[in-house]
């Protein structure tokens, strides 16, 4: 059996069941960073956090760590942290503004385009050296409503197309005003022992979790009560997946908002003011039904996000078995500072490394992980099989492939067969335009 | 600092005595949260607290800033979230603080100085908090604390708290921990 033959085994679709070494192996890590985060379009940053030319950050593709910065024509370019002379990182702020990044080791210069401009001592160079040979890697860089998405395979298509109809799920966090969003300053990051797609696929599915993982956090918000009524599997409530991002919650238009505003009625009115207008951008099914509900979603492979409670986060890999987390707060431009401080305080406290429902999740993806150290354990196959095979495509209200309701495997599977899509693939003419 | 303010004109008898009343209420609170009593630990904050925790960054010395709320904190509490935060602890379904994380919260570098009101002081101390849990699970914090603490009959309430930690990226899933 080859490799591929090997691998696509380990998914298997119709049963819904998984092989654990996905998660473990390192020949498959090696194969996700070749495969997948050298050729997938992926979350770097928002237009906010590069708003000036000259202002920059740092982040990864994949494990390669990239600058993303903004050029003097206000293009904004995305290209490799690491000198062609001796391969030293170039930059080792997290963020900043520059007009050019000089390596310390032997002060080569490169502009926020990533060219190599020149060097110290630069003379004895005179003839050894084509100076425009010997820029940084660049990615291609593209926008959707705000977000910043790079890719480095020149032969990916075009990120519209990688969204595919999951733009008209994205749209209803990030096209609510004529204005737009913008993060919040600062990124907040920490640590997990844990394979990073345990990560994206919680959030692009697994619904199932909340009411037990987070019972805690969700009796703490009660302050004690029972769990509020704001978490029930409402028949209507469903799963939607394209092109291997997913979307999955309620349609009350409520639970998300209720859970933030915790008490304080402040935010709910506010809300129900703006989805008026809100509606005349979005119309009424997006700005009445969806935003406010409980909802969470993942753009393939690894950018997660909380409608409401507003965090964006992306699982960077750093191995098999340990990704780092970064997550900033989305809000929009046209908010008023003290609503834009409810968002901001409601999005710690719920999910941040010391939020009430996401200090609980670590312990579960870390040790879903670790248990595949045991050779036994490892061999049994896990079960994605909940409401296998349901989804359809020709809904009537929502675009994508749709199952209800959100407690399922659908969107998870869905995930797992773009991710095979993906590590199986010669070239881009086997990766399904459509899925 | 201020010439004039009361501490400076303390003896230096005076400056022990408080100082050695600041080191025990932090050990008494160092003690509280080591053993989650929280019951204690909210007995030693103050109705109005301010506490805060920012998140640091790695950024070019030019680039440098002053600490902002505004931007991403891991903690901008007031007593009442704080409550909350406890509260999941207390709610009986943290299914991941059992079994208990093991914590010991160590307080050093104790300095005293005098407040903006005549009841209150301004303390500056170093935190290293051990966490241990599970098998072999490990972490350190290590981060300032700058502290205003109200005098309340023989003893203190904190009622401002800045957290500033010496991580930009937290090392460990969680902070499933106050400082």
């Amino acid at each position: 059996m080859n490799q591929f033959e090997e691998l696509k085994a380990m998914v298997n679709l119709n049963d819904g069941r998984i092989d654990r070494r996905i998660f473990w192996e390192d020949w498959i890590y090696q194969l996700e960073l070749e495969k997948l985060f050298a050729k997938s379009w992926l979350f770097v940053a928002h237009e906010s956090q590069v708003a000036k030319p000259g202002d920059f950050l740092t982040t990864y593709m994949g494990q390669d760590n990239v600058i993303v910065a903004r050029h003097k024509d206000h293009s904004i370019h995305v290209f490799t942290n690491s000198c062609t002379h001796r391969g030293n990182r170039i930059c080792f702020a997290d963020r900043g503004q520059a007009r050019q990044f000089n390596c310390n080791y032997h002060g080569w210069a490169f502009g926020t385009d990533g060219a190599l401009l020149g060097m110290h001592e630069e003379d004895h160079y005179e003839g050894h050296i084509n100076k425009t040979d010997w820029g940084l890697q660049n990615a291609r860089v593209e926008t959707y409503k705000g977000l910043v998405f790079a890719c480095f395979d020149d032969e990916a298509p075009r990120l519209e197309e990688f969204l595919g109809d999951f733009r008209w799920y994205l749209d209803v966090i990030l096209d609510q005003t004529e204005e737009g969003t913008e993060f919040i300053g600062g990124t907040m990051k920490n640590m997990f022992n844990a394979n990073w797609k345990f990560g994206a696929e919680n959030f692009i599915g697994d619904s199932l979790h909340v009411g037990w993982t987070h019972a805690s956090g969700a009796k703490a918000v009660s302050m004690g009560g029972s769990v509020p009524e704001y978490m029930p599997v409402d028949p209507e409530s469903f799963h939607a997946n394209a092109n291997g991002h997913g979307w999955e919650g309620g349609v009350d238009g409520l639970g998300t908002l209720a859970l933030v505003s915790s008490g304080d009625p402040t935010l709910v009115e506010y809300f129900e003011k703006e989805r008026s207008n809100m509606a005349k951008r979005l119309g009424d099914l997006r700005a009445r039904k969806l935003y406010g509900s409980v909802i969470s979603a993942t753009v393939f492979p690894n950018f997660s996000f909380l409608p409401g409670i507003n965090t964006m986060r992306t699982w960077l890999p750093k191995g098999p078995r340990q990704f780092e987390l970064r997550s900033w707060t989305m809000v929009n431009k046209n908010m008023p500072d003290h609503i834009r401080d409810i968002v901001q305080k409601a999005s710690s406290i719920t999910f941040s490394p010391s939020g009430i429902f996401e200090m609980d999740d670590g312990e579960n993806w870390e040790n879903a992980t670790l248990s595949n150290e045991g050779v036994v354990t490892r061999k049994q196959s896990l079960h994605y099989g909940l409401r296998v095979g349901t989804s359809r495509r020709d809904d009537p209200e929502f675009p994508g492939n749709i199952s209800r309701p959100m407690y399922s495997d659908v969107n998870q599977l869905a995930f797992y067969q773009r991710w095979m899509d993906f590590l199986t693939a010669d070239s881009w003419d086997d990766i399904p335009k459509v899925r | 600092m201020n010439e004039n303010t009361e501490v400076q004109v303390m003896s230096e008898n005076e400056q022990m005595m408080l100082w050695y009343q600041v080191n025990k209420f932090y050990n008494a609170e160092a003690r509280a949260l080591d053993d989650e009593d929280y019951v204690s630990w909210f007995n030693m904050l103050a109705e109005d607290l301010q506490y805060w925790m920012p998140v640091r960054e790695s950024l070019f010395r030019k680039d440098e800033q002053a600490d902002s709320p505004k931007n991403m904190n891991h903690y901008n509490e007031s007593f009442q979230s704080l409550q909350l935060r406890v509260a999941r602890l207390h709610s009986g379904a943290a299914w991941s603080e059992d079994p208990r994380t093991r914590y010991r919260h160590l307080i050093s570098n104790v300095e005293v100085e005098a407040g903006e009101k005549n009841d209150e002081i301004h303390v500056l101390s170093n935190v290293l908090v051990y966490r241990n849990r599970l098998e072999r699970e490990e972490y350190w914090l290590v981060a300032k604390r700058e502290d205003v603490l109200r005098q309340v009959g023989d003893s203190f309430k904190v009622v401002k708290r800045k957290i500033t930690p010496d991580f930009s990226c937290l090392l460990s899933k969680n902070l499933n921990v106050f400082l």
